[in-house]
C-alpha cells in the first residue's frame, strides 16, 4: 500500500505502528467506551514530520485523528469504525522549547506530559497552574484542543486562557507558525481560539506557548461540611470578600461521592466523626512567604460556623493532610469506576444557579426513577458540576442504564434552562455530538460549521467529532 | 492517669529538605512547619486513651522556638487539655530534650509519657531511651499497639521477622511507630476551644536544666548527586561498558 509506505518514509520505523496488538491501546479510550479500528498508527518526532503525514493525508483523502495522552472523556481520540481513519499521536513530540521567567512563559511541544510541564515550571520557581485528575497522562495538545479545566479554574481560568501562542499543522499540510509569547496583541483575528477547544477539528496543534505563574509559597486546605449546596455558594462568596482572589479551590463533594471513596480507596478515611450530606474542599494560597492564609481561612470558616453556613470543618495541619484531602477528592472518579456504570453528565452553569439546578434536576429525575443515587462532585467556583447517577441495586442499574438518552433529556434541559452548557470541560467527542446538536443556538452551530469547512474543507481532520460530517 | 506527649515542630514531611547555602544547617525560613509525624501518631494515642477513660489529662510539651506554640495549639486542638512550652533559641539535641522532660516528669508525675520514636529532621530515635533511662522508668519502643492495664502495659513492636510483645510496669516512656493509628484532623471547632486551653512558658533555667549543646555541628550538605541509568542498544555494548567504563569484568 503506497500510502504506507509513503508514512514509513516519513517518519521512519521507530514512528509507525500497524502491528494490530501493538495497535490496540491507542484504539481504546481510557474508559473503554470507544473502540477504533485504525490501522496505522503514526507518531512523527518532528512539526515537519507531523505536516509530512498530513499533506500525505491530505493527497491520499484520508482522514486523521489526532491524539495525546488518550485520556479523553467523549472520545475525540478514537477513530470511527469503518472510515479508514489513522491515529497520528503526538507522545514523541515532548521537548520543552524555550522557557522565558521574565516573560512568564514556558514553550513545549505537543506531545509534553502535564505534569512535566507543572514541574519543569516547579524547578523555575514558577506554577502552571491548570491541574487535572489525569495530569500524569495527559498532554499539552490534547488538553489546548479540548479546553480542559480541572481544580484551579475558579483562580487561574481554563486552558483558553492559560496559552498565549500556537504552532498548528493545518489541514493541508501547512504549517502555521503563532508561537508568541504576548499578552497583548490585537492584529486582527485571534485566530489561536479556533484551535483551542476544537478537538483537531480543523488542524493539528504541534507546540504551544504557555502563560506561567508565580509559585504560591504557602496554602491552607479544608474540609468542610454543610448541608446544601446552596450553603455551599453562600460559603464561596463569603470567603471571597474575606480574601481576595486566594480561593484557589473551592470542590463540592456530595455525602454520597464520599462514601464511593472510602468504600473503594483502601486507605482512605473520614476527615470528619459525623457524616453530612454536602462537604466542600477549600484550598487558599498565597505567594508571600510571610502572610498567613491558614490563619484567614480558619478565621473565616469560624465566622460561618458561627452564623450556621457550615456545619464542621477539618483542617490540614500538615502538607500530607493536606494532600490526603485532595486525593478524596481526585479519587471519586476512580472509586465510580470501580462501583460500576453509570449516567454520567459534565454540566456548568452560573454559580448562582447550582443550587437550582442540583435541586431541579434531583427533584425530576426521583420523580421518574425512584431509588435513584446521585453521585455529584465538581468544581463549584467556576460552575461546572459531575453529576452522575446510578441505582444501587446491579440489575436495577443495568435497566436504568438504557434509560440513559431520558435522564440526559431531564438532566440538559434543566441545564439549558437555567442558561447552563451541557459540556463544561469534557468536550463534545463522539459522545455528545447529538446532545450539541439539540442545545446549540442554530446561528451559533452554523457558524461553527462554515469556520469547519474554511479551514478543512475535505473533512479530514478528526471527522465525526463535535459535528456528525457526511463525509 | 496523666499522660504527657512531647511534639516536636519539624519542616515539613512532603518539603524537600535543602541544606543552607553556607552548609550552617537546614534551610527553614519561609518553609512551612508542622508536627513531627510521629508525635502526631502519639498525640491520637493518647487521645484515644483518653476517650476510653484510661487516661485523666493529656499535657503537651514542646521544646524550642516561641514558634513551636503554633504545634502546641495544633495539639491542644487535637485533644490535649493544656500544654507547656519550653521556649529557647538554643539548638536542643536529645539530652537536652530528655533532661528538660524529665523534670517536668518529676513536676507533673504522669502515669505514661508516648512520644514519637523519632523526629524526621535529625532521625535520631534518641529522646524516648534517654528520658526512661533518666527516670529508671520502664521504655517499649516502637510501639505498633498499646494496651493500658492498670500497673503493667502491653506494647507490641514490629521487629526484624515479626512482631514482640513486651508486658512493662507503668509508670513507663512508650515511642511510636507508623502503623500504631491513623492521626485525626484537627477540627474547626476543636481548634477555636483550643484557643482557651492553657499555655504555660517555661525556659530551661526554669527547669533548672543547662541545654548547652554537647555536639559541634561541622557541616550540613547534600548528598552527592546520583548519575541516571542509560539505554544500550544491544548485548556488545553492555560488556563493552561493563568492561571499559564500569571495570567490573
Amino acid at each position: 500500500m503506497p500510502f504506507i509506505e509513503d508514512l514509513a518514509e516519513i517518519v521512519g520505523p521507530a514512528g509507525l505502528i500497524t502491528d494490530p496488538s501493538d495497535l490496540a491501546p491507542y484504539n481504546t479510550d481510557w474508559r473503554g467506551r470507544y473502540h477504533g479500528d485504525a490501522a496505522v498508527v503514526v507518531k512523527p518526532a518532528s512539526t515537519a514530520e507531523v505536516a509530512a503525514v498530513v499533506r500525505a493525508c491530505h493527497d491520499h483523502r484520508i482522514a486523521v485523528v489526532p491524539q495525546g495522552g488518550n485520556t479523553s472523556q467523549c472520545g475525540a481520540s478514537i477513530p470511527r469504525l469503518g472510515h479508514g481513519e489513522i491515529i497520528l499521536n503526538l507522545s514523541r513530540m515532548n521537548r520543552i522549547l524555550a522557557t522565558d521567567w521574565d516573560n512568564d512563559t514556558l514553550t513545549c511541544e505537543a506531545g509534553t506530559v502535564l505534569a512535566t510541564v507543572q514541574n519543569v515550571a516547579r524547578q523555575g520557581g514558577h506554577l502552571f497552574p491548570l491541574s487535572i485528575a489525569s495530569e500524569g497522562s495527559a498532554e499539552i495538545g490534547g488538553i489546548i484542543s479540548t479546553n480542559a479545566g480541572g481544580t484551579a479554574v475558579l483562580r487561574y481560568g481554563n486552558m483558553r486562557s492559560l496559552v498565549l501562542g500556537l504552532e498548528v499543522v493545518l489541514p493541508d499540510g501547512q504549517i502555521w507558525n503563532g508561537l508568541r509569547g504576548l499578552r497583548k496583541d490585537n492584529t486582527g483575528y485571534d485566530l489561536k481560539q479556533w484551535f483551542i477547544g476544537a478537538e483537531g477539528t480543523l488542524g493539528i496543534i504541534t507546540a504551544a506557548v504557555l502563560r506561567l505563574f508565580s509559585l504560591p509559597h504557602v496554602r491552607a486546605t479544608a474540609w468542610v461540611a454543610l448541608d446544601s449546596p446552596r450553603d455551599a455558594v453562600a460559603l464561596l462568596g463569603y470567603l471571597k470578600t474575606r480574601s481576595g482572589d486566594r480561593v484557589t479551590g473551592f470542590e463540592l463533594v456530595s455525602r454520597s461521592a464520599l462514601q464511593m471513596v472510602l468504600l473503594h480507596i483502601p486507605g482512605s478515611h473520614d476527615p470528619l466523626s459525623q457524616p453530612s450530606p454536602w462537604y466542600v474542599l477549600v484550598e487558599m494560597d498565597d505567594t508571600d512567604p510571610g502572610s498567613d492564609p491558614h490563619g484567614v481561612l480558619e478565621s473565616s470558616l469560624a465566622e460561618a460556623l458561627r452564623s450556621g453556613m457550615i456545619i464542621d470543618a477539618a483542617l490540614a495541619q500538615s502538607e500530607a493532610q493536606a494532600d490526603t484531602l485532595w486525593a478524596l477528592r481526585e479519587q471519586i472518579s476512580e472509586a465510580q469506576k470501580l462501583e460500576g456504570i453509570s449516567i454520567k453528565h459534565d454540566i456548568s452553569v452560573p454559580v448562582s444557579r447550582i443550587p437550582d439546578l442540583i435541586e431541579e434536576a434531583t427533584a425530576r429525575l426521583e420523580a421518574q426513577y425512584p431509588g435513584i443515587r446521585l453521585l455529584c462532585f465538581g468544581h463549584v467556583g467556576d460552575g461546572n458540576l459531575h453529576y452522575n447517577l446510578s441505582k444501587p441495586n446491579l440489575l436495577d442499574n443495568a435497566a436504568f442504564i438504557e434509560q440513559t438518552l431520558a435522564v440526559n433529556r431531564i438532566v440538559h434541559d434543566t441545564v439549558d434552562r437555567l442558561g447552563g452548557s451541557i459540556s463544561a470541560e469534557h468536550g463534545i467527542g463522539q459522545l455528545k455530538v447529538d446532545e450539541l446538536v439539540r442545545y446549540k443556538n442554530p446561528v451559533e452551530l452554523e457558524l461553527m460549521k462554515r469556520i469547519k469547512h474554511t479551514l478543512d474543507p475535505l473533512g479530514l481532520m478528526n471527522p465525526g467529532k463535535i459535528f456528525r460530517t457526511t463525509k | 492517669m496523666k499522660v504527657l506527649v512531647p511534639v516536636k515542630r519539624v519542616l515539613d514531611y512532603n518539603i524537600k529538605a535543602r541544606p543552607k547555602a553556607d552548609g550552617s544547617g537546614v534551610e527553614l525560613s519561609g518553609l512551612k512547619m508542622s508536627m513531627n509525624p510521629f508525635d502526631e501518631i502519639a498525640m491520637e494515642a493518647a487521645i484515644r486513651f483518653k476517650e476510653a477513660g484510661q487516661a485523666s489529662e493529656i499535657i503537651a510539651i514542646s521544646c524550642g522556638t516561641q514558634a513551636c506554640q503554633e504545634t502546641l495549639r495544633t495539639a491542644l486542638a487535637l485533644g490535649a487539655d493544656r500544654a507547656i512550652l519550653v521556649e529557647t533559641d538554643e539548638a536542643l539535641q536529645p539530652l537536652a530534650v530528655a533532661k528538660l522532660l524529665k523534670v517536668l516528669v518529676l513536676r507533673e508525675q504522669p502515669g505514661l509519657v508516648i512520644c514519637g520514636k523519632q523526629a524526621i529532621d535529625d532521625d535520631a530515635n534518641q529522646t524516648g531511651q534517654m528520658l526512661a533511662a533518666l527516670l529508671g522508668w520502664a521504655q517499649a519502643t516502637f510501639a505498633s499497639r498499646i494496651e493500658l492495664g492498670s500497673d503493667r502495659a502491653s506494647v507490641t513492636r514490629e521487629i526484624d521477622g515479626g512482631l514482640e510483645t513486651l508486658s512493662i510496669t507503668l509508670p513507663a516512656v512508650i515511642t511510636t511507630d507508623l502503623r500504631l493509628n491513623e492521626p485525626r484532623y484537627a477540627t474547626l471547632p476543636n481548634i477555636m476551644k483550643a484557643k482557651k486551653k492553657p499555655l504555660e512558658t517555661l525556659t530551661p533555667a526554669d527547669l533548672g536544666v543547662d541545654v548547652t549543646s554537647r555536639l559541634t555541628l561541622l557541616k550540613v550538605a547534600e548528598p552527592p548527586a546520583r548519575q541516571g541509568g542509560i539505554k544500550v542498544n544491544d548485548v556488545a555494548e553492555l560488556l563493552d561498558k561493563l568492561k571499559n567504563e564500569a571495570k567490573v569484568i
